[in-house]
């Protein structure tokens, strides 16, 4: 089937793994990517043979997270879309406006609906509508202390007092009993201020480990919207997730459905278009708290690809271009199991210690059989920047249970060869193997079987 | 090139002013507008407890309880003349008027921007004050103008009778509000009332034109009530008798339903508001939808300096009032003085007039600097020509003003700053669009004028807590006062003793009788201005003012932006390519 009338050319706002994944769906589709790149990746090989600009020095304040400059790149190469990837200005609604007011088309959700998902209250005011469970907190913004404390007496402590414009965990404290609270909501305020301008507070109930899992949403500009399932991302160090998997081995069944169902319909009531992502916290009762939407494609997207055999990027690129979604939900199979494991440069025996420099050699992992997939930009000889996240490479295995999928990711990640810099494959060769993991004992505060 | 190429304006208020000025500038607004709210209270209060009460006994509802149940919840009411008679005393007794015994009031009701007309029981029984005519008429000329449903709560025991020659007989006169409603009627405006109480003279005429008419088991509506009725005491006749819902009803159906209590009346006025054409906004903003500045509107409080003499940004003032604070501004390169463009408020386009402060460029002389604040002749031609542009192209238009006035001068006078002024003026007083006009600061005599102050009929007129309206700042007033006392740097020549003290003193007194002119609550009280509004709380009434302008399909031209004249302007002024 010949590909669909979209875009001719499209700008890639990203770098790196981001940019490659990106690419491979515009050849698929027909569409010249163009890769806007900083100073320090110009001479990367996942460029040999694109078309690239120059967005500016290696900072990526001055080049990928700088709205202005990417826009004039992406006008000046003749591009009429752009996909900002996930990171740098994925997130950013004032870009999302200011590429659709010069012309080009954002992939990704209208700049208000991104716009509103960002902002606290009124998000989980939306989900709520929807039919999803919250984490349960104040309606809104507290009035006074005297208010916290009620709300903090009805919804149990400890209690989480949170900035309305915050983000970086400033203006957030905790108050695990009453007599905190006056203190906590004072010093939430008075922090907000300072960092925000904004001395509105909340509250929530705080929820301590519990599972991470979330939904993968897309939706088009006519209202239809579908899933492709759960993902599991509990395992973290740091809030930073390092395995992914679906569907969830612990999420019951009528939760799953439930939850399932509940996102689709929050997607199509607040607009969404394109790919986006439900952020869940399985509590210890068993019930999925909505916690935020990412109005982005995720890094962890691969996971629900594997197992729906959809192509996230493309879809995104169909649905920018306004075609309507080319599938039903009816028509979308979800079979055995998808894992994945991030592949960072960093030294997992040295406190996660970044480490840029060569990669003197690189093989990557047999993905011949279409049981294991590789997601990445590095070949041999790359070298890694200093100025950017330490994501070298995403492998992601599948297998007709959870048992069978780990059993290829692990026969994979002992084929990867990376020599130069330390990677964080001894880490998840002994997550995988660890019993703790193989039963589900760990929450997102414990990495199973880590350290050794 | 027929997009509408938005930038990014503003920075964060950290790289604007130091932590110290940003809170000194802060606490002086906040400390202004936490008295702005203890006097909404206390006009919101009306006649305080003993009234409400009195409503309650009679099994009603308050006024302010009725517009409570009309809106839709969760949505909060954008009054309009709040203050009029603020302060005033009226008659033998020295009685008050808060709020002019009326609300008035832009509401959203079953997604629809109305304007709301009630009479406050709380207020001597809803009667009208001197000033309450022209206050009523005021509101209903805004939604003539937006073309918005007017739903009137109809509670009024007529003209307060021992100051009817301040409210009857004039061009604004109690009657002419009849005349506001057949012309909101000609003009194909959805009018509806409900009558709660008694509703003599005036107050019965005020809710008849409307297109369907409420009425509760305590409504009566009488050309005059049993008090002037003969015999209507020994037959006991009372007015509910003459003018309840049994006649007017069913005999003489002046109204169209009757209804048992204040809630189900406004349960009724709500269906009625749902079977209007919904609001035409979300067609209009397309693709686009609200999206907030990227710095906050509240920090206009610390950016705006309660001192007229101190200077700030105003690139700063419009990216914490436009979406996502992108900003697009048309020709830039022309009368720098003055900044003119398109930003989207609420996600719909609106045009944004602000003057600079602090130094500008002089193009008469290159490299020279001079004050800002002021109109010279490109910027008075700059607002012209994109006021026109806006008119054109059905773009709402909001001015913003922080002005001291014209230049003046020999070099003034031979540019004719006189000719280009008042073809300003002819534009601005033939606009159709809507413009509304915000007094930042300062809007002094002819800049108050130029930028479309109310004697232009902007749709609405807000100041700020520290706005200062008047014809010129009281120094300069002074001066052209004792003119002929003074020499050429405007200091006093007499060397007597006894006299310089003399002349200080009156140019004193009349600096200090304009300073006192220029209080905004005074200018509010006599309708010179429709509201005045706390900084952080501006964006708000900006963004239902723009909304209301775009809610109502087909009545005036609204141009998609590929066909604006804005990109015809830009491309002649941007220079030769």
């Amino acid at each position: 089937m010949a590909a669909p009338a979209t875009f001719h050319r499209l700008f890639i706002a990203n770098r790196g793994e981001v940019a490659v994944r990106i690419a491979t769906a515009c050849d698929a589709l027909g569409i010249t990517p163009v890769f806007g790149v900083s100073e320090a990746d110009a001479d990367a090989a996942y460029l040999d043979g694109r078309e690239s600009v120059r967005l500016g020095p290696g900072r990526a304040t001055h080049s990928y997270l700088d709205p202005a400059r990417v826009v004039q790149a992406a006008r000046q190469s003749g591009c009429t879309a752009l996909h900002p990837g996930w990171g740098f200005l994925a997130e950013n609604p004032r870009f999302a406006a200011l590429c659709e007011s010069h012309g080009i088309t954002f992939v990704g959700p209208p700049a208000h609906v991104m716009h509103l998902m960002g902002k606290k209250t009124p998000a989980k005011r939306a989900m709520a509508a929807a039919g999803l469970d919250l984490i349960p907190g104040s309606d809104g913004i507290l009035a006074d202390a005297e208010q916290a404390r009620e709300v903090a007496d009805r919804i149990g402590y400890p209690v989480l007092i949170k900035a309305e414009s915050g983000g970086g965990g400033r203006g957030m404290r905790i108050a695990r009993a009453p007599d905190e609270v006056a203190a906590a909501y004072a010093d939430a305020q008075a922090e907000a201020r300072a960092a925000f301008g904004d001395p509105r507070v909340y509250m929530e109930r705080l929820v301590e480990g519990g599972r991470h899992i979330e939904i993968q949403v897309v939706g088009d500009r006519y209202g239809q919207a579908i899933h492709l399932g759960e993902r599991d991302c509990t395992v973290q160090r740091n809030h930073q997730k390092l395995i992914e998997e679906s569907p969830s081995p612990v999420l019951p069944e009528p939760v799953r459905a439930r939850s399932l169902q509940a996102a689709v319909e929050a997607t199509r009531r607040i607009g969404y278009v394109g790919a986006g992502t439900m952020e869940f916290l399985l509590d210890s009762d068993g019930v999925l708290r909505f916690m935020e939407m990412n109005t982005r494609l995720q890094v962890e997207h691969c996971v629900s690809e594997m197992r729906a055999g959809v192509d996230l990027v493309r879809e995104q690129l169909r649905v920018a271009a306004g075609h309507a979604l080319s599938l039903r939900q009816e028509q979308i199979e979800l079979t055995g199991h998808a894992i994945e494991c991030r592949i960072n440069a960093e030294d997992p025996n040295d406190g996660f210690r970044p480490a840029p420099g060569t990669i003197t050699r690189w093989q990557s992992p047999d993905a011949a059989d279409g049981q294991v997939r590789v997601d990445t930009h590095v070949t041999s000889g790359y070298r890694i920047p200093p100025h950017y996240d330490s994501l070298i490479c995403k492998v992601i295995a599948r297998g007709n249970d959870r048992d069978a999928a780990i059993d290829q990711m692990l026969g994979a990640l002992d084929q990867l060869i990376c020599e130069g810099v330390p990677t964080t494959v001894p880490m998840h060769q002994a997550i995988l193997a660890s019993e703790d993991f193989r039963a589900h004992r760990y929450d997102t505060r414990k990495i199973p079987g880590w350290p050794v | 090139m027929t997009h509408v190429p938005l930038v990014p304006i503003g920075a964060p208020r950290a790289e604007i002013c130091d932590d110290a000025t940003f809170c000194a500038h802060a606490d002086a607004l906040t400390q202004r507008e936490a008295i702005l709210a203890e006097r909404r209270a206390e006009v919101a209060a009306g006649w305080g407890d003993k009234y409400v009460q009195r409503v309650h006994a009679k099994g009603k509802l308050t006024t302010r309880e009725r517009l409570a149940q009309l809106a839709d919840p969760g949505t909060r009411l954008f009054e309009v003349g709040t203050f009029v008679n603020y302060g005033e005393r009226f008659g033998d007794k020295g009685l008050q008027s808060p709020g002019a015994g009326v609300v008035t009031a832009f509401a959203q009701i079953e997604g629809r921007w109305c304007m709301v007309i009630a009479n406050d029981n709380t207020v001597a029984s809803g009667s009208w004050w001197p000033r309450t005519p022209e206050k009523i008429e005021r509101a209903q000329m805004m939604a003539l103008r937006l073309r918005l449903p007017t739903v009137y709560l109809v509670d009024c025991s007529g003209l307060f009778l021992p100051e009817q020659s301040r409210s009857f007989p004039g061009a604004k006169g109690a009657g002419h509000i009849f005349k506001m409603n057949s012309l909101l009627s000609a003009h194909g405006v959805p009018q509806l009332a409900g009558v709660f109480g008694d509703c003599i003279a005036g107050g019965g005429y005020m809710p008849i034109i409307s297109d369907r008419v409420y009425m509760t088991e305590q409504a009566y509506m009488v050309i005059a009530g049993a008090a002037l009725i003969k015999g209507a005491k020994s037959q006991k006749i009372t007015s509910l008798d003459i003018g309840g819902p049994e006649v007017h009803v069913h005999a003489s159906r002046c109204a169209d339903a009757r209804v048992p209590d204040d809630a189900t009346l406004l349960r009724a006025l709500r269906q009625d508001v749902a079977k209007l054409p919904g609001s035409a906004a979300g067609y209009y903003r397309g693709d686009a939808g609200p999206m907030e500045p990227t710095f906050p509107s509240a920090e206009l409080r610390g950016i705006l300096p309660a001192d007229h003499r101190e200077a700030y940004d105003a690139t700063e003032v419009l990216a914490r009032l436009c979406d996502g604070s992108l900003f697009w501004e048309v020709m830039p390169h022309s009368g720098e003085e003055m900044i003119c463009g398109i930003g989207r408020v609420g996600g719909l386009y609106a045009g944004f007039v602000i003057n600079r402060q602090g130094l500008v460029g002089d193009p008469e002389r290159p490299g020279a600097r001079r004050p800002a604040g002021i109109l010279y002749r490109a910027g008075i031609a700059k607002i012209a020509a994109f006021s026109r542009a806006c008119n054109d192209d059905g773009i709402p238009l909001v001015w913003l003003q922080d002005i001291a006035g014209f230049d003046i001068g020999l070099e003034a006078e031979a540019q004719g700053l006189l000719g280009f002024g008042s073809s300003l003026i002819y534009t601005n007083s033939t606009n159709q669009v809507p413009m509304f006009t915000v007094l930042l600061r300062k809007a002094s005599g002819a800049g108050y004028y130029a930028m479309a102050g109310l004697p232009y009929d902007p749709v609405v007129q807000l100041s700020t807590t520290i706005s200062r309206l008047s014809v010129m700042e009281g120094r300069t007033l002074a001066i052209a006062t004792y003119n002929t006392k003074l020499d050429d740097d405007f200091e006093i020549i007499t060397q007597d003793p006894k006299e310089r003290a003399q002349l200080e003193a009156g140019m004193k007194a009349v600096e200090a009788r304009i300073e006192q002119d220029m209080d905004p609550y005074l200018a509010a009280q006599t309708l010179d201005t429709d509201e005045v509004v706390a900084l952080p709380e501006l964006r708000d009434y900006l963004r239902v003012l723009v909304e209301a302008s775009y809610q109502s399909i087909g009545y005036r031209r609204i141009k998609n932006s590929r066909i604006w004249s804005l990109h015809d302007l830009q491309v002649l002024t941007a220079g030769p390519r």
